[in-house]
């Protein structure tokens, strides 16, 4: 205890000695972090949404003019004995005609134009999230189309998948930048801490000929990166805090409305929390490897 | 207490620092190490302090075979150990009573014990009204004191001083010598190197004097 209070207090000393120096090793940590931060920012939301959207999933079954009720009966009776559906609804040619006109008015004329009603009849139905994510309604759907009566089948699962593909890639992209800045700014840190090393070298021969322990002669230039990595990954925490803020007005105004008001979320605080043990692990690892010219 | 057997120190020139080097220094002797530049003196001390390790033979102090020992070793023996050197050592961002008191607290000492301590020592040599002075603002004579203070705080075994006269005049050089030949007087076996030839003279103890490595002669 007394060794940690004791570097501590020699780290802070010796930060603010340097503290021009100091400053730009926290700065180039909280960059490391924004960025690792706002990707997770951005895929963290990315995959809920398409959690979200997944667990909601239904499918459209398409059915011929000709369908006989018999037929729809079928239809219907395979979908209730699967098990992975939640519920379904039947959307009659007239029903199909009236909802383009609600939801094109623009268009109704077009509607109107036409001679015959252009729109199938169909089922919507709601899947089980269970079975969206087992592969059951995948495997429904396949033996659905192959039913008599059944013009087509809209399952509009690959762009979800595309999605979640997309996202994997962009924080796997992330991550590579991120370790990359995190690698600056360990460098950073190792710079400042071996610019105070330098400036107390007489005190490290004193203490190494006195037989002082490694953890005080080590301790204050590993609590320097800690002290630094720490600062960094609060600073970068207040950053990301005033992005999300901004992104979130922009977001609300502009794309909620089209993503039937999906929200954002800022990153839980599991996810801070890790960040900020990230901060200071890059920067005790950085004192520690400047460290090693002392003792 | 120091015994040392055809210790050898070879750089990697092919140099050799200390020849064939065999010694005995008694508990509670108070030597002089002299010679010449280059003569082996301030090696033969880095040794001592497990600065460096011998190329060959053995340097056994106060019954630990300097050659053996672990890292967790070199520590415990260096607390038993004063050093003072030519340039004092002394750190400027720290008061006369901070530079003292940071040796016993690396070590972990207590707070109000290495006050007290401290305190004693600087009354020792006669600087406790200097206790918040600055090194920067103290003569050469009171750095040097200030250091022996320092190096007495653990009530060494063994006190070793590294031309601990070369940036010192006269006068202050005799009272510095004073002041060691007390702490030997308490029992402390004391080490100096030195090429102060007249210093040894005024001081009369016995003197090992070195040249190329090799004793040439003891006194």
């Amino acid at each position: 205890m007394r060794a940690f209070d004791y570097a501590m207090r020699q780290a802070w000393a010796s930060l603010w000695r340097a503290r021009m120096a100091a400053s730009f090793a926290v700065i180039a940590i909280a960059l490391a972090i924004v960025v690792l931060g706002a990707l997770l920012l951005v895929t963290w939301n990315a995959q809920r949404l398409v959690e979200e959207w997944s667990s909601t999933a239904e499918f459209s079954i398409y059915l011929q003019d000709g369908a006989t009720s018999e037929q729809r009966g079928a239809i219907e009776a395979l979908l209730d004995e699967s098990g992975a559906t939640a519920g379904r609804d039947y959307v009659s040619k007239v029903e199909a005609l009236s909802r383009f006109r609600r939801d094109f008015a623009e268009l109704a004329t077009l509607a109107d134009a036409m001679s015959d009603n252009p729109f199938p009849a169909s089922l919507e139905v709601r899947v089980r999230p269970e079975a969206e994510q087992d592969g059951r309604a995948a495997a429904l759907v396949q033996r659905v189309i192959a039913l008599p009566g059944v013009a087509d089948v809209r399952y509009d699962r690959e762009w979800l998948g595309r999605l979640s593909s997309a996202v994997r890639t962009i924080r796997m992209a992330g991550l590579a930048v991120a370790v990359l800045m995190a690698l600056a700014a360990a460098v950073t840190v190792a710079s400042v801490v071996r610019l105070g090393l330098h400036g107390r070298r007489d005190e490290i021969e004193i203490m190494e000929l006195v037989g002082a322990p490694m953890a005080y002669i080590r301790g204050p230039f590993v609590a320097e990166g800690f002290l630094q990595g720490g600062a960094g990954a609060l600073l970068a925490l207040l950053g990301l805090w005033l992005l999300f803020v901004a992104a979130r007005l922009w977001w609300a105004t502009d794309i909620a409305g089209l993503l039937a008001g999906a929200r954002l979320e800022f990153l839980p605080i599991r996810l801070c929390f890790l960040l900020v043990v990230g901060g200071t692990m890059v920067g005790s690892l950085a004192g520690l490897a400047a460290s090693r010219h002392a003792g | 207490m120091i015994e040392a057997r055809h210790l050898s120190k070879l750089y990697s020139r092919g140099l050799y620092a200390l020849r064939d080097l065999s010694l005995t220094v008694e508990k509670g002797e108070f030597v002089f190490l002299t010679g010449p530049s280059g003569a082996g003196k301030s090696t033969f001390l880095r040794l001592l302090l497990h600065q460096e390790l011998p190329s060959e033979g053995g340097l056994v102090v106060n019954g630990r075979n300097l050659a053996t020992l672990k890292r967790r070793e070199v520590q415990e023996y260096r607390r038993g150990l004063g050093f003072i050197f030519q340039d004092f050592k002394l750190i400027p961002t720290r008061t006369v009573f901070e530079n003292i008191t940071f040796v016993p607290e690396v070590l972990g000492v207590p707070a109000n014990q290495r006050g007290r301590r401290a305190f004693q020592v600087l009354k020792w040599v006669g600087l406790q009204h200097r206790m918040n002075a600055y090194p920067l603002d103290l003569s050469g004579g009171e750095q040097q004191r200030v250091a022996i203070a320092r190096a007495l705080i653990n009530d060494p075994v063994l006190l070793l001083a590294d031309e601990p006269t070369g940036n010192l005049d006269p006068d202050l050089s005799l009272e510095v010598m004073n002041l060691l030949r007390e702490v030997n007087a308490g029992g402390t076996t004391v080490v100096i190197a030195t090429h102060d030839r007249e210093l040894i003279r005024l001081v009369g103890r016995r003197t090992i004097t070195l040249d190329h490595g090799k004793i040439v002669e003891l006194a």
